[in-house]
């Protein structure tokens, strides 16, 4: 652990006296939230980050993400041209705990003017196999929307865990771990349908609550005689939710981002329902995830007839093998970081994916919002990929991503091949 | 059989030439409905079924259209037939304009002043009336006009030309325009000239002929102004829609005291020769006192026809053409018949902007505008030319 007398030797003085007037400034407001005994001890640290500590009330990290790219999309007929540089990611926050039962995160997004905020919520650790969370966070549904964009294995994430999947909301979720961890579950009620969804959705008066469970089961999680099978897990997700009226259907996006499904008028229900797979033995990870959607469309024909549910479906399953040996987990840690002897962590990932709409029913097919029958759409994308860990703070990503598109079944005119190059300059502190 | 399919086995006539009041059936979700109706100054397209005679062009979209007669109580619309079926057409059309007739009591003064266009050789869209009804529960919606548009299909029919440039000319309000010569500036052209073919064209591939014509309206000498706009223009017919505007009175078209309006150009395919279309004629049958030479002065090219003699006496004589074609009888005969096939619709209409007896007025109005207009537009002419008059009595 890195003391604070070793971190302000390696600034200068005039960014020690800023520091210390900035830590004195928050401690102060850490003090003034709750009474501290006269014996309260108060350190910083710098393990990996930069932590606060005061006593056993209370610890804060800071925490600070950002994500670069650049990227070579294909020119589209009718899209506007991507820029070659994005600032895809940009957030600070802090994170800890206080009162020993309670953990907490405050995170802003420094890009997102409009939406600054992600995740901000307190836990509370009720029993033993009960943690209650509340605020504003991710709704428990889906392995490849939960993992933090940090840690995600491709520069993006799958487009069924991008699209498919309901993103934060404010809400309460009851969370835990059973039977020596064999079993864990989420389950909670947010506010409205999360914020991955279409604009007029998440803005619209009507939207009322929605339900959310996840169970996940690693069935050799405690086993201490299959080691490679312990990392083994499996679960089952699934969403329910009232659908404002209005053109507020999912919003399928292609890779560089466009839209890809034609956004339907909706009523009544949405229901999702997702599996996943993640098996991580030693230096090799595998992992794949099914979605399916289905929104209801109640009295949206054409004379206000109720209409054949809208469906959506995508699944990937993809690989990764660090060749530099190191054990595959969420976040890795180089063995031998870069200027430290060693090269860091190399990694090389593929996975191949497809996101899908269509309505039930068979035959022929429209293309109105209002249509019986939509029209079956496919993106189907492989990426290829190269990570590299320089060390706990830097990584950078390379994918290589082909998409084939089809409507009908048949590849859109102009549309049957996309290649995209994207590279990834990736801080995390 | 899908209802495009069965629809083109007949002809537009059947819906335009307006030899019976059609009803016409909008299938559209309640919602949409209000949402049209709120938002009416929005261009939003809203999915539909377009039920005519029983047969139904499903997927069809649906748009208020219109300037001055936009409003959200009995609104105009533009059903677009392949707006989400690409190249679904209905009778050979891709989309129809339902026409609210908002701004005239009579309802039936654009529809009869196209017909004169037409009857004296000048391309005009076909208008019929017909009857609305909306909904899963038929609901009437008023009587509306159904025209045909200026697009391509139309210049393909009527001028025999395809992939031609076709603009729709919007008037801006305080900076009237009557063939003046604003400069080189293409930009100038751009928000006047409304590209309804290649949209996608290059702004100097389409406007730079636009202002050659508009230059050579201005260079023409007017003794000579056939020979000098032979390549930009069909100077003929342009006389003939002028006779036909002035003959039924119709005060914002070509010649007005706030510049020209209510028309399209059409510039053939290969060529920088364009053509002047008519539409939105509902000022017409209103003044029947009208001098038919009202205004002339007011713009570049009608002045230059004015006051040369050569292209007056061709004037007047198109307007006495009219007038032979009106003093038949058949102009009054037509305006009557209309009235007998909309009257019932019209008294009926539940969002019409003007109470029954204002239509009745009008009507009776326009009827005598009908009758009397060709002797009145005789006298004037006699009054002018008396030689014109007699040598066609000889």
């Amino acid at each position: 652990m890195m003391s604070f007398t070793f971190l302000a030797r390696l600034l200068d003085a005039r960014h020690v006296c800023v520091t210390r007037i900035a830590a004195a400034g928050g401690a102060a407001v850490l003090l003034g939230v709750a009474p501290v005994p006269a014996s309260a001890q108060i350190t910083f640290t710098f393990d990996k980050r930069p932590s606060l500590e005061i006593h056993d009330l209370l610890t804060a990290d800071l925490r600070v993400k950002s994500q670069s790219d650049f990227r070579d999309f294909p020119e589209e007929p009718g899209r506007d041209d991507k820029a070659l540089f994005d600032l895809h990611r940009a957030r600070v926050g802090v994170e800890g705990r206080f009162l020993k039962r309670f953990d907490y995160e405050v995170e802003r997004e420094l890009r997102d003017t409009p939406r600054p905020w992600r995740d901000v919520y307190v836990n509370a650790r009720v029993l033993q196999d009960l943690d209650v969370r509340g605020g504003n966070f991710k709704i428990p549904f889906s392995l490849d929307q939960l993992t933090s964009g940090m840690d995600l294995d491709f520069n993006y994430r799958s487009l069924a865990g991008s699209f498919l999947s309901p993103g934060r909301d404010v809400g309460v979720m009851a969370h835990g771990r059973l039977l020596h961890d064999i079993v864990r579950y989420q389950t909670g009620v947010f506010r409205s349908g999360g914020d991955n969804v279409s604009a007029s959705e998440r803005t619209d008066p009507q939207t009322r609550r929605t339900y959310a469970v996840r169970l996940v089961v690693r069935p050799w999680g405690g086993s201490k005689s299959r080691k490679l099978l312990r990392s083994m897990a499996a679960g089952m997700a699934y969403t329910n939710g009232d659908l404002p009226e209005g053109r507020n259907s999912l919003r399928g996006k292609t890779v560089p981002g466009d839209p890809f499904f034609d956004p339907l008028y909706v009523n009544g229900r949405r229901q999702r329902i997702g599996a996943e797979f993640q098996w991580r033995p030693s230096s090799v990870g595998l992992q794949a995830e099914f979605i399916r959607t289905r929104d209801q469309r109640l009295r949206q024909g054409m004379e206000d007839e109720n209409l054949p549910d809208a469906l959506a479906r995508g699944w990937y399953l993809s690989g990764t093998w660090l060749i530099t040996g190191e054990r595959k987990k969420d976040s890795i840690e180089p063995a031998r970081p870069l200027f430290r002897g060693g090269i860091g962590a190399v990694e090389i990932a593929g996975r191949v994916e497809q996101l899908h709409s269509s309505s039930d029913g068979a035959s022929a097919s429209f293309t109105t919002p209002r249509s019986p029958l939509i029209a079956p759409r496919t993106d189907d994308v492989w990426t290829a990929g190269v990570n590299w860990y320089l060390n706990d703070y830097l990584k950078v990503q390379a994918n290589l991503i082909r998409e084939q598109r089809t409507l009908n079944g048949q590849p859109i005119a102009g549309l049957e091949h996309f290649w995209s190059r994207t590279l990834r300059l990736q801080f995390g502190l | 059989m899908h209802g495009a399919a069965q629809s083109e086995a007949r002809s537009a006539d059947a819906l335009l030439d307006g030899s019976a009041l059609n009803d016409v059936w909008i299938h559209v979700n309640a919602r949409d409905w209000r949402d049209l109706h709120a938002h009416y100054l929005e261009d939003t397209y809203y999915p539909v079924d377009f039920e005519w005679q029983g047969v139904n062009v499903r997927n069809s979209g649906i748009r208020v259209r219109g300037d001055t007669t936009r409003n959200g109580q009995k609104p105009s619309f533009r059903v677009d037939f392949n707006r989400y079926v690409g190249g679904q057409e209905f009778l050979g059309l891709d989309a129809v304009v339902l026409n609210n007739v908002w701004l005239d009591p009579s309802m039936i003064r654009d529809r009869l002043s196209m017909l004169v266009f037409r009857a004296a050789g000048v391309p005009a869209p076909r208008q019929a009336h017909v009857r609305l009804f909306v909904g899963a529960s038929r609901e009437y919606a008023g009587v509306y006009a159904v025209s045909e548009e200026i697009d391509e299909k139309f210049a393909a029919a009527m001028l025999h030309d395809r992939d031609g440039y076709l603009f729709e000319f919007h008037r801006q309000n305080g900076n009237p325009w009557g063939f003046e010569d604003p400069g080189p500036d293409l930009g100038w052209y751009v928000p006047r000239f409304d590209p309804r073919t290649h949209q996608t064209a290059s702004v100097a591939t389409l406007y730079m002929p636009v202002r050659d014509l508009v230059e050579a309206v201005n260079r023409a000498r007017p003794s000579e102004l056939e020979r000098d706009l032979a390549e930009y223009l069909d100077l003929k017919t342009f006389i003939t829609m002028l006779a036909v505007q002035n003959f039924v009175a119709q005060t914002d078209g070509l010649v007005s005291g706030v510049g020209m309006n209510n028309f399209y150009l059409y510039r053939y395919a290969g060529t920088r020769r364009s053509m002047v279309i008519p539409w939105d004629q509902d000022n017409s049958f209103s003044q029947i006192m009208m001098p038919p030479w009202q205004q002339l002065e007011a713009n570049v090219l009608t002045l230059k026809i004015w006051s040369e003699p050569k292209y007056r006496a061709m004037y007047l004589s198109a307007l006495l053409d009219v007038a032979d074609l009106a003093a038949s009888g058949w102009l009054e005969r037509e305006a009557r018949r209309e009235y007998d096939q909309i009257r019932d619709a019209a008294y009926a209409d539940p969002f019409a902007p003007y109470p029954q007896e204002r239509f009745e007025q009008d009507q009776a109005l326009v009827k005598q505008f009908a009758r009397e207009r060709a002797a009145i537009v005789r006298q004037y002419v006699t009054s002018l030319a008396p030689e014109l008059l007699a040598a066609r009595r000889r």
